[in-house]
């Protein structure tokens, strides 16, 4: 086909300069070619320069929003509904971040953003408009009613695009500077919080302590005896 | 007496019990720099290391920062979107990387292979068509029925220039058949499925609301046959560019139940069967020799009574409320003209 078309005059120069720069569908032979090909064909190489460079953002974790959950059978208690939403590339560290991430997990949203105002940090101000865009959203898209019906499940960080730069140090040294970037993720589920966030921390009834130092007496081994 | 005059040193300053004269005996006991901490205005910086980050010798601030070497890295934070920059922004970001502007996309997508329309929409008549002859209404609805029978008797005749074999009976069957099978590929949201069954027109109609959901659809049994009721041909721009549209009736017997994300019951129920009774018509572009009989469009009368509610409740939209608001005022206003000044503010206020 294309060889007929080259054919005619008017046509001859478009042809020929797309049989130069894509010349990687020819060579479909060669399996080792395949990526070649296959890069070749997808991106577009009309300009090679773009006004803006693509954002990195991660996207895994917004692909929980789209999974489809089988029907609840009749009689057995619904799942709650729940929206995940992150904010990508944050200008400040993933260390710092921590301290506040930690903080909102198991509260109730309104709770969560109440403490978040008093929070003298600059990653407190990120966290809480992620949490009031996760409760809009919630409420458009995800099938929850009150916006006030909803509780912190998962509150975590993770580390984003570095810059590196320098400086100067005594005797023509030099010192590393690293400007980090952070992405907050949050999980928000319908309904109420638990009781104990943390399981494992909870503090326990007298019965449960005896239980446990029963436990402890009975695995002990004592040396020398029988 | 002299117990009395022995000071009690607290803790807090305020507290503290002072002697009432400054006698010989009083400066012994307090210590020599209480009276700076007594003083309510002074202030007192200490130097401050380690935790603050900042260098106790504000000296030579400058030359410390002179000892960053200066990267130009890019914002990640500021104009995330390009939709939410204006014109001049965009232009002052493109004119700042060197870069020409891009040529507007002028393309338009048409569609020739269905038209944007039902012509001469079927309008189902009142309760099914069982009133009495013998009442104005009633027949008034029958020769108006009559009428338009004969003018699909014409389009009949019309369609079988091109498709000599259509039998109106024959078709109601084949129709029906194309019916489930769109249900059935709406179900497993089989796109490339469902255009072969539902026109360019009607797609965004029938999957509107779907994508994320749990569709359980069942076709139980047909109660009445199906009837084509109406048919209409039409010619587009050219006297052989011809489009057929049939209604076809439909009484059946169905279950659907939706579903959301959460597999949470929205509407309907997987146990109850309901009657339906449908009016839809079908297109087909008669003069294409690969033209097939897709879904048009649902014929809704005025006179169907309202939907069941849905199971759970959600919230409006803010701009729907503000719209009705709106148009609730309009009306209003013709009225609170002729109020006095002070009721129409309590009315603003409501």
């Amino acid at each position: 086909m294309a060889a007929i078309i080259t054919k005619l005059p008017g046509l001859r120069t478009g042809l020929v300069w797309t049989a130069t720069h894509r010349p990687a569908y020819q060579r479909t032979g060669n399996p080792l070619n395949l990526y070649v090909n296959l890069r070749d064909r997808l991106l577009h190489t009309t300009s090679t320069q773009q006004t803006w460079t693509p954002r990195r953002e991660p996207t895994h974790f917004l692909k929980y929003n789209k999974k489809v959950y089988p029907p609840t059978p009749h009689g057995e208690t619904e799942r709650p509904a729940f929206i995940c939403h992150q904010k990508a590339n944050i200008k400040y560290s993933p260390d710092k971040m921590w301290y506040v991430a930690c903080l909102v997990r198991g509260m109730k949203i309104d709770e969560a953003i109440a403490q978040l105002k008093f929070v003298n940090k600059k990653g407190a101000v990120a966290v809480q408009e992620t949490l009031e865009e996760a409760r809009e959203l919630a409420v458009q898209e995800h099938c929850v009613e009150f916006p006030s019906n909803l509780w912190v499940s998962e509150s975590f960080v993770g580390k984003g695009i570095v810059f590196r730069g320098y400086r100067r140090h005594a005797r023509k040294r030099f010192g590393k500077v690293e400007y980090k970037h952070c992405h907050y993720f949050v999980t928000l589920e319908e309904g109420e919080p638990p009781e104990h966030y943390y399981w494992h921390r909870r503090p326990l009834t007298p019965q449960e302590m005896l239980e446990e130092w029963l436990e402890s007496q009975r695995r002990r081994i004592i040396p020398g005896t029988l | 007496m002299a117990a009395s005059r022995v000071p009690v040193i607290c803790r807090f300053s305020q507290f503290s019990v002072k002697p009432v004269c400054a006698a010989s005996s009083c400066h012994i006991l307090e210590p020599r720099t209480s009276y700076i901490c007594n003083d309510p205005n002074h202030k007192y910086f200490g130097t401050s290391t380690g935790l603050s980050g900042k260098h106790y010798n504000p000296k030579f601030k400058r030359d410390r920062k002179l000892k960053f070497i200066k990267i130009d890295y890019p914002n990640l934070n500021d104009n995330k979107d390009v939709d939410d920059m204006t014109q001049d922004e965009i232009r002052a970001k493109m004119k700042e990387r060197g870069i020409q502007p891009v040529r507007p996309w002028q393309e338009k997508p048409l569609f020739i292979s269905s038209t944007s329309d039902t012509f001469e929409a079927y309008v189902p008549p009142e309760g099914d068509g069982k009133i009495s002859v013998t009442t104005a209404a009633g027949a008034k609805q029958k020769l108006e029925l009559l009428g338009k029978k004969g003018k699909s008797m014409m389009a009949i005749r019309e369609l079988r220039q091109f498709e000599e074999n259509f039998e109106a009976n024959e078709f109601a069957e084949e129709a029906q058949q194309t019916y489930i099978d769109t249900h059935e590929a709406l179900i497993k949201l089989d796109e490339d499925r469902l255009h072969q069954l539902v026109t360019e027109r009607a797609y965004p109609g029938v999957v509107h609301e779907v994508k994320y959901k749990t569709l359980r659809w069942q076709f139980v049994k047909s109660l009445e046959p199906p009837r084509v009721v109406q048919v209409r041909c039409t010619n587009m721009i050219t006297k052989e560019n011809v489009f057929a549209q049939v209604t076809v009736r439909f009484h059946t017997q169905q279950i659907l139940a939706v579903y959301d994300r959460f597999g949470r019951l929205q509407y309907g129920s997987e146990v109850v069967a309901r009657d339906v009774l449908e009016y839809v018509v079908f297109e087909k572009h008669v003069a294409n020799t690969y033209g097939t009989w897709r879904i048009h469009d649902k014929i809704i009368p005025d006179w169907l009574p309202p939907r069941s509610a849905i199971h759970r409740t959600y919230r409006k939209e803010k701009e729907e409320e503000q719209q009705e608001e709106e148009e609730s005022a309009e009306p209003k206003s013709s009225e609170e003209l002729q109020k006095p000044a002070t009721e129409q503010t309590a009315a603003a206020t409501n």
